[in-house]
């Protein structure tokens, strides 16, 4: 969360040009994909925009405005998917995904939101560790019987609830896949939550709780590196634990690494081949955590010298997020045709899960979602393939209710085809 | 103060009551656009609305009428100077009005207002056809950029926007329907001029109405035949740029070491009817340019230590050769080129085959990184005007020194159209936020100066120009009140 000044000097220096609405215009390649914003694009005002999100900030901070029912609704359908953010930043230094999130903890402390379902994530979460109340005595119930976890290991394998409960097929293909690779590797015996969304619905004490237990359970297992496969943990732990630390990513007690990020290199080490055909045209989705999101944390007190040079501030532009490991991972098997979309890489459209919304508002995320699958079918691929659970989730029901009949796939899934 | 209920709810019947909505957020959202003047009040409105069609737009600005009811009109809310200046003014959106058709085989595109540059011409390269982006951004709408003037660094060859005006749907500040050109005859949008005397003069004024004289719903725009090559993206992030095929573009940065050189080369081209894009390159632009992606402090560490050293007599020129219809023809321009420079002595660079800026992607806002806020003063005149004005800038600049920051050269950007017959010239000065009504107050001077030396300002202010200018104010008002008896088409 901004601190005040640094919160009204960020939404002071928006100058208002609307470029946060759409891709790289170098990239449009049809007006039917020609925007970035999934609540500009569906919602139209301007208000639900980043455009209008920042003037809202101002307003809202010099007491012209109040969490009205409307500003409620475009806070909190925001996927919080960083697209503005990165887009301003191609030109400009505005932190306008900050912005947003230190509104929406504004809207927290003065009691208006989060919305009910995010209320009972964070209940869900201390009464049993996971977003969604299930036996924390369970989490571990995905682990397939043939794959054994080192009690000692440098690798930790970071699994989160959404693997670890609703999509077990993710983390049993990546322990699967990293047993067969012949890595040794271990898993907490009591990993919590990671928080992801408690950090986006600005539910900050408890998110940080999370961490400190988190942090403290990788430190004590000796893990010299942490792999995800869940977009979403990595960008936490990655970005949003530091940050709440008030530290850098780089003074973690811990490395972490995508397994697409640990699979290429492997690949270019020579000590992963992977042998089996996998014939399928696929495309690629970029999750928005694994990509313009996925960048380090760098901790920076707000210092300014004119006209507006931010001081010893390293920016987080969107472009040393993990963009070439999966496709690289899906170049290398045999068989695989990668597709491109319209919107890829730092341009790539939000599947509509992210920042809460999957939980609170599932019919807007599900049209995002429609909005990909639709962009997916154009490139007459027959699988969407992509690194993050609720990506997945999402896409998986976006492409059967657009009748696209495309499958939806994780990574490691196919990964795990490629190599067996 | 609001809107009455019961115009609130004929509103709500004419859209649905989801694309209407008076919540304080939504209408505090509305108040403010890109590049409008720090000075003037901006009011909240007090209600917005989003209509998708002709029919719904109509409907609205009779219901404004019915109960004497400002409204203002906006699309991108980019660089439209769109906003209220009355209390309770309806802000009508058109950014849901985005639809795009295309005739190949005539040579023109009918767009809604909501359709923006980088959106038409990605549709339009696709068909082997172009438009012209206009500098100001890939993102501006269309529709209110080429009913204003329309200006875009590839009209050396092909002129002005607003010349592609073509068949128009305007609703009248009435709320009546005028169709203009090939339109008002049959449903064809292809020739602009109709029976009678062309209105569309009525539209622009150089500066365009502002939502002072109605709405355009749809206009039908002249686009130009194109290379065949698919142009694709490559780079990302900060570095994206069209790949152009080398066969038939070539661009050169060339060097004069005199102004006067310079402009002479320019004109030369102009006369040799060569190239596809001609403009000067304010040196501090280079600069943003190749530290762009590095933010403020990243261009003042380059720029800091590179600025001083600049030569304020030399003169940069950027051109883009193109072997419209044939390899032969690419090879041609670059001889009588090459031989011009010759003649002016002037150093000629090739750069790569790229654009990244003038095809898809114009985005005068990353000047902004530099202090966090510009402000640009631009007339349109002959080339010889725009040089002497860019000089009366410069003194009037050093006399607003600080808080406008140091460039160390001249900003002024100097870009003919039409082959050299009018150039605009667009002074671009920075400061830091906090700074901003300095800058206004830097480009009051401008205009006052810009008046008196007779140049065509865009925006140009009435209170400065007006006296000069046979009081057209006056003459104008009598045109509105004409067409808008009830004034409530963006009054103020």
């Amino acid at each position: 969360m901004l601190k005040v000044e640094e919160y009204k000097h960020q939404a002071a220096t928006c100058v208002r040009c609307s470029y946060c609405k759409f891709p790289d215009l170098n990239y449009i390649k049809s007006s039917r994909f020609s925007r970035q914003c999934p609540i500009d694009t569906r919602y139209r005002f301007n208000l639900y925009s980043a455009h209008g999100l920042l003037h809202s900030a101002l307003a809202e901070l010099d007491g012209k405005l109040e969490f009205t029912p409307k500003l409620m609704d475009a806070l909190w359908h925001c996927t919080l998917c960083g697209g503005c953010d990165i887009r301003c930043k191609r030109n400009l230094d505005v932190e306008v995904l900050q912005v947003i999130e230190t509104l929406r903890c504004r809207c927290v402390e003065q009691g208006k939101g989060p919305m009910p379902e995010h209320k009972m994530l964070a209940d869900n979460v201390k009464k049993s560790h996971n977003i969604y109340g299930a036996d924390h005595k369970e989490r571990l119930n995905w682990m397939p019987e043939d794959v054994k976890p080192a009690q000692k290991a440098d690798i930790l394998y970071f699994v989160g609830d959404p693997s670890s409960y609703r999509h077990p097929e993710i983390a049993q293909a990546t322990a699967r896949l990293l047993s067969q690779a012949g890595v040794p590797f271990m898993v907490l015996a009591d990993e919590w939550s990671s928080g992801h969304e408690l950090f986006a619905t600005g539910q900050l004490e408890l998110a940080r709780e999370m961490a400190d237990h988190n942090i403290k359970a990788i430190k004590d297992s000796g893990a010299k590196k942490v792999i995800t496969s869940d977009a979403e943990c990595y960008k936490t732990l990655k970005a949003d634990y530091p940050k709440i630390l008030e530290k850098s990513t780089e003074d973690m007690p811990y490395s972490v690494l995508h397994i697409t990020e640990y699979v290429d290199q492997l690949m270019k080490d020579g000590k992963l081949k992977f042998r089996r055909r996998v014939p399928m045209k696929v495309t690629y989705h970029d999750p928005c955590n694994l990509g313009r999101l996925a960048e380090p944390w760098y901790h920076w007190e707000p210092k300014y010298e004119p006209p507006n040079i931010a001081v010893g501030k390293t920016w987080r532009r969107g472009y040393n997020g993990v963009y070439e490991p999966p496709r690289n991972i899906l170049k290398g098997i045999r068989g695989i045709e990668l597709i491109e979309m319209q919107r890829v890489w730092d341009n790539a459209w939000c599947c509509g899960y992210g920042g809460g919304v999957g939980t609170a508002f599932p019919d807007f995320a599900l049209w995002t979602a429609g909005e990909r699958a639709e962009e997916a079918r154009t490139t007459g691929a027959e699988a969407i393939v992509s690194c993050c659970p609720n990506c997945k989730d999402i896409l998986g029901q976006a492409a059967e209710a657009k009748k696209t009949g495309m499958k939806v796939y994780d990574i490691t899934e196919i990964m795990l085809r490629a190599i067996r | 103060m609001s809107i009455p209920r019961e115009a609130y709810q004929t509103l709500q019947s004419i859209v649905g009551t989801e694309w209407v909505s008076d919540d304080p957020a939504i209408c505090e959202a509305d108040r403010y656009c890109s590049l409008s003047s720090p000075s003037e009040e901006k009011r909240r409105p007090g209600c917005s609305i989003e209509p998708v069609s002709t029919e719904e737009v109509q409907a609205i600005v009779k219901v404004a009428n019915r109960y004497k009811l400002p409204f203002v009109v906006t699309s991108t809310y980019y660089s439209a100077g769109t906003y209220c200046r009355k209390d309770d003014s309806i802000l009508i959106d058109l950014k849901r009005m985005n639809k795009l058709e295309i005739d190949e085989e005539n040579l023109y595109a009918i767009v809604e207002p909501g359709v923006v540059f980088s959106a038409l011409q990605a549709d339009l390269f696709k068909r082997g056809l172009c438009t012209f982006v206009p500098g100001c951004g890939g993102h501006a709408s269309v529709v209110a950029n080429t009913v204003n003037m329309g200006d875009a660094p590839l009209g050396w060859r092909y002129g002005l926007g607003y010349q592609r005006l073509l068949g128009v749907e305007w609703v009248l500040p009435d709320g009546e329907m005028l169709k203009m050109g090939s339109l008002s005859m049959s449903k064809d949008y292809f020739w602009g001029e109709g029976p009678g005397p062309d209105l569309r003069g009525l539209l622009r004024g150089c500066a365009g109405h502002q939502s002072r004289m109605g709405i355009i719903t749809k206009i039908g725009v002249k686009v130009f035949p194109f290379v065949s090559e698919e142009l694709e993206p490559e780079g990302w992030a900060f570095r994206s740029f069209i790949k152009l095929p080398p066969n038939r573009f070539k661009w050169y940065n060339i060097r004069f070491y005199s102004r006067e050189d310079a402009i002479n080369a320019m004109f030369e081209l102009g006369r040799c009817e060569i190239a596809l894009v001609v403009m000067t390159v304010p040196p501090i632009f280079r600069g943003v340019a190749r530290t762009r992606g590095v933010g403020c402090g990243g261009f003042w560490e380059f720029w800091k230590d590179a600025g001083p050293k600049l030569n304020p007599k030399q003169m940069d020129l950027r051109v883009l050769l193109y072997g419209i219809g044939s390899d032969k023809r690419l090879e041609y321009e670059e001889k009588v080129l090459l031989d011009i420079v010759k003649e002016y002595g002037g150093s000629p660079r090739e750069a790569p085959c790229r654009d990244e800026t003038n095809f898809m992607a114009a985005d005068a806002i990353c000047a902004n990184v530099v202090g966090g806020r510009f402000s640009s003063e631009v007339s349109y005149e002959s080339i010889n005007q725009a040089v002497r004005y860019s000089k009366v800038v410069d003194k009037i600049t050093d006399e607003h020194r600080p808080p406008i920051l140091q460039e160390y050269n001249s900003t002024d950007w100097v870009c003919p159209y039409e082959l050299g017959y009018i150039a605009k010239m667009e002074c671009l000065r920075m400061a830091s936020v906090e700074d901003n009504y300095a800058l206004q107050e830097w480009k009051n001077d401008c205009q006052d100066a810009c008046a008196k030396g007779g140049a065509y300002a865009l925006v140009p202010d009435n209170k400065v120009f007006g006296p000069i200018w046979g009081n057209y104010p006056e003459k104008e008002d009598k045109i509105r009140a004409a067409f808008d008896p009830n004034h409530v088409s963006a009054p103020g």
